[in-house]
């Protein structure tokens, strides 16, 4: 299969997600969308598998020239796309999702010998009878692949597929996305912003910057010139910078945050004998599979989900038991994953959510506004601007913004979710200086290099429970992906 | 286009095609249309005693409307408002009948307008509890509450406060006229009452737009978690807002007793509740807006009760009438959508 994507222009508003793209995915061949977060490539994509339609350029497709593809006939012509959400239904069983799969549905016999055959293909062990909400992000993935594959799908693409998943699993992926283009015949399309993972699996990349096509790069790909390909010469330093280490901690200190025997109770989720303790000045990294723990412990820290057991303490303040505004004036802070559901108000200007954040200094708010979000964190809007204008950069700027500088706790769950490479290392910088503070820095990130590469000491959940606490220098990807997954027992490693 | 000049053109719009249905239901109905339409207009704005009596409901609908914007600005649908005038009216006369021989007269009367106030807040409360800690939503208790309230009004006139000698649907006994609230030369319509509507208003308004509270209501009624992780006590904000909208709705209710019926009635609340919640929307929740709402429900609802008198219509054509234009006011609407943003 051979498929260009020539001068493509997708716009939004005043905004070209794709300017002028051209792109040719050749057989047998793994083709890297390189970019960061905004760069066009999911836009690029979508127009792909037929979900958006172009506003200039052609498709041509084994010879043929569209103008643009609808998803149906995009299907048909073998064009299958792998979302960075898994869109299925979760409450249903395995082999229903499967039969449900697109085109025709089909029958529960067929659906089950079919499924039973893809698996045993592509070496997935899927159980037909599970519900899918039972399944873990990976074994989602390949349901969804399974899908694909059984719709022979040819030309494959892949939206961030490493999100969520371990390192392990990453391999399996790999092994398979290799396998699938093995013949010679079909096509990947791997979307990432990760550059090592385009460096382990891609044929060639092409690197989309500001909706434009910035580079094209054939394998063995130089890692320097993507990385100025990708952000511009400034920021590649800056994202090719490794932190610096974290600093040693005084372990005369007295903890911040001390937990015994605790439980949170979340909505879902029960976490259930916590005993931590965590210093001043200690930034630490909570991995796990999504919905693992993790962002319980945060929530429960933060005065969300409610202590239900065992005693809480920060900076010398019980509060186990106590409602939030009592944990706020303890100094514990907490940063959503989902920033506007959960953290701004759409209809009100910036400068009202400082008014809310400060109600004390409210009617200093533009002065507010000048030294914290504009000189603080280079917020670049107009204060009377409603919230719900917001870019996602700019609405974790204004949600720094809004965390009052006598902060002792900081808790953020995946702070760098969807930013670009610029505003990643400000938030970064930015949790260091709060660190260097004496304040402590929990988050927790789906991107797991990121994490280690971030944290000065890691907690490990799988199962709704903390399996591993590992101090600086006792982590790697290999040893911490196999604790978040349950392939190892980190009984031995608590401290 | 500015959101005025636009809420305006949105409103016009409404009203013109309202108008045109209505008119178009109207003469279907075999009624001479433009005359249905002058007799409507001269009933509630032709004299100076047809503006009175237009000015008389315009009150009661102006506080209930300021008293649901508060509600509104805290995301609640407060339905209960007729309720809350109930109650209002209900502990206004109790006052007055308990103490006013004890009192000078106008501190008795000053003090039962408190009282209505205290009974319009504690109906509203009580909903407002059922929604933050039992997680009733407002608008089944508001709608329950409203029963009870027409339950114990019924109750009250037929039963313990029935007029010596026999029980009637007329009401309960007149109170004495020193127990009035003063009239506009000698009308059946109290300065008093239209001049406590707009200061009430006046009051919602500086309240909403220029204090914090106003600033942390708008932040629930956008987004409650949110509200809630910045310490603002989201739940108290609501019950504030219910307890406020059910002092505004008590004071209503207190006006309709010593202002203008001078006694307790079956279904005192006349409805303005359920009207003040359709001037709101019509209003798109603008405070600008709402007395110009206000007022166009307080001439739809006086000028009917012309129709049977001077153009021998059934009497239930007034109720056609205005229900027509009141849902066409609103599919006009959706026709011309108002923008998504908040902020009243």
């Amino acid at each position: 299969m051979d498929v260009v994507l020539s001068h493509i222009v997708k716009r939004f508003g005043a905004i070209a997600a794709n300017d002028d793209v051209t792109v040719h995915f050749a057989a047998g061949r793994i083709h890297g969308l390189l970019g960061e977060n905004g760069a066009g490539k999911s836009t690029l994509m979508r127009v792909l598998c037929g979900v958006v339609s172009p506003d200039a350029g052609t498709l041509t497709v084994d010879g043929r020239d569209y103008d643009g593809l609808c998803p149906e006939q995009a299907a048909r012509l073998g064009i299958g796309m792998l979302p960075q959400d898994p869109l299925d239904f979760p409450p249903l069983r395995v082999w229903e999702n499967f039969a449900l799969g697109g085109g025709q549905v089909l029958a529960r016999r067929e659906a089950r010998g079919r499924l039973a055959a893809v698996c045993a293909r592509m070496g997935f062990t899927l159980p037909p009878d599970v519900p899918v909400s039972r399944l873990t992000v990976a074994e989602r993935q390949q349901l969804e692949l399974a899908r694909l594959f059984d719709r022979d799908v040819r030309l494959l693409i892949l939206d961030e597929p490493t999100t969520g998943i371990s390192p392990a699993q990453k391999e399996a992926l790999f092994a398979v996305l290799r396998q699938f283009v093995a013949g010679g015949e079909r096509v990947v399309a791997l979307v990432t912003h990760k550059l090592a993972e385009a460096r382990e699996l891609c044929d060639q990349v092409s690197v989309l910057r500001q909706g434009r096509l910035a580079g094209a790069f054939v394998a063995p790909l130089d890692p320097p010139a993507i990385l100025s390909t990708m952000f511009g010469a400034e920021t590649a330093s800056l994202a090719a910078t490794p932190p610096p280490p974290p600093p040693p901690l005084d372990a005369e200190a007295v903890p911040l945050v001390t937990l015994s025997n605790v439980a949170f109770a979340d909505t879902k989720t029960v976490l259930k004998h916590l005993t931590l303790t965590v210093r001043p000045g200690e930034i630490v990294g909570l991995a796990g599979i999504s919905g693992g723990g993790q962002e319980t412990l945060l929530r429960g820290l933060a005065g969300i989900a409610p202590t239900v057991a065992g005693s809480l303490t920060v900076a010398g303040q019980a509060l186990a038991g106590r409602s939030l505004p009592h944990f706020l004036r303890a100094g514990v802070h907490y940063l959503p994953a989902s920033r506007m559901e959960e953290g701004l108000f759409p209809g009100l200007s910036l400068l009202d959510h400082l008014r809310l954040a400060f109600p004390e200094a409210r009617h200093e708010a533009r002065a507010i506004f000048a030294n914290r979000c504009v000189a603080g964190f280079h917020l670049t809007n107009v204060p009377d601007a409603g919230a719900a204008s917001l870019s996602g950069g700019n609405q974790q700027r204004l949600l720094l913004s809004l965390v009052p500088d006598d902060t002792r706790l900081l808790l953020a769950d995946n702070p760098t979710r969807g930013l670009d490479a610029a505003s990643i290392a400000q938030i970064w910088e930015h949790f260091r200086a709060r660190a260097a503070g004496g304040a402590a820095v929990l988050f927790f990130s789906e991107d797991l290099d990121e994490l280690l590469a971030q944290a000065g000491r890691v907690l490990v959940f799988y199962n709704r429970r903390l399996v591993a606490d590992l101090p600086a220098g006792r982590f790697d990807a290999a040893r911490v992906g196999e604790l978040m997954t349950g392939r190892a027992d980190g009984q031995e490693e608590r401290a | 286009m500015t959101g005025r000049g636009s809420s305006l053109v949105r409103a016009g719009f409404a009203l013109a095609l309202a108008l045109g249905v209505t008119l178009a239901l109207v003469a279907a109905a075999g009624a001479p249309p433009v005359a249905t339409l002058l007799v409507m207009l001269t009933g509630s704005l032709g004299s100076p005693t047809a503006c009175l009596r237009t000015l008389s409901a315009f009150a009661p609908l102006l506080l209930c409307g300021a008293a649901l914007c508060v509600t509104f600005g805290a995301n609640l649908w407060n339905i209960g408002v007729e309720g809350q005038i109930t109650l209002g009216a209900i502990f206004c006369l109790w006052l007055l009948r308990g103490a006013g021989d004890l009192l000078p007269p106008d501190l008795a009367v000053g003090l039962s307008l408190g009282a209505a106030m205290v009974g319009g807040m504690l109906w509203a409360l009580l909903a407002g509890v059922l929604r933050t800690h039992g997680r009733v939503h407002e608008i089944f208790s508001g709608l329950g509450l409203n029963f009870v309230a027409t339950g114990i009004s019924l109750w009250l006139i037929l039963g313990p406060w029935k007029r010596p000698g026999m029980a009637s649907m007329s009401g309960t006994e007149p109170l004495p006229p020193v127990l009035h609230l003063p009239l506009w030369g000698g009308r059946p319509m109290s300065l008093w009452g239209l001049l406590l509507a707009l200061a009430g208003f006046v009051f919602v308004a500086w309240l909403l737009r220029r204090t914090f509270f106003g600033l942390a209501l708008s932040a629930v009624r956008q987004n409650m978690t949110a509200a809630g992780r910045l310490g603002l006590r989201p739940r108290r904000r609501m019950l504030a807002a219910m307890g406020l909208c059910g002092a505004l709705a008590g004071l209503a209710g207190g006006i309709l007793v010593a202002g203008l019926y001078h006694r307790l009635i079956p279904s005192i609340s006349g409805n303005y509740g359920y009207t003040a919640i359709l001037a709101v929307l019509l209003a798109s929740g603008s405070l600008r807006a709402l007395p110009a709402a206000c007022l166009f429900f307080a001439v739809l609802t006086v000028g009917s009760i012309q129709l049977p008198l001077e153009l021998s219509l059934d009497s239930s054509l007034a109720g056609v009438i205005q229900g027509v234009l009141v849902l066409t006011l609103f599919a006009a609407r959706r026709l011309w959508p108002a923008d998504t943003r908040g902020g009243a």
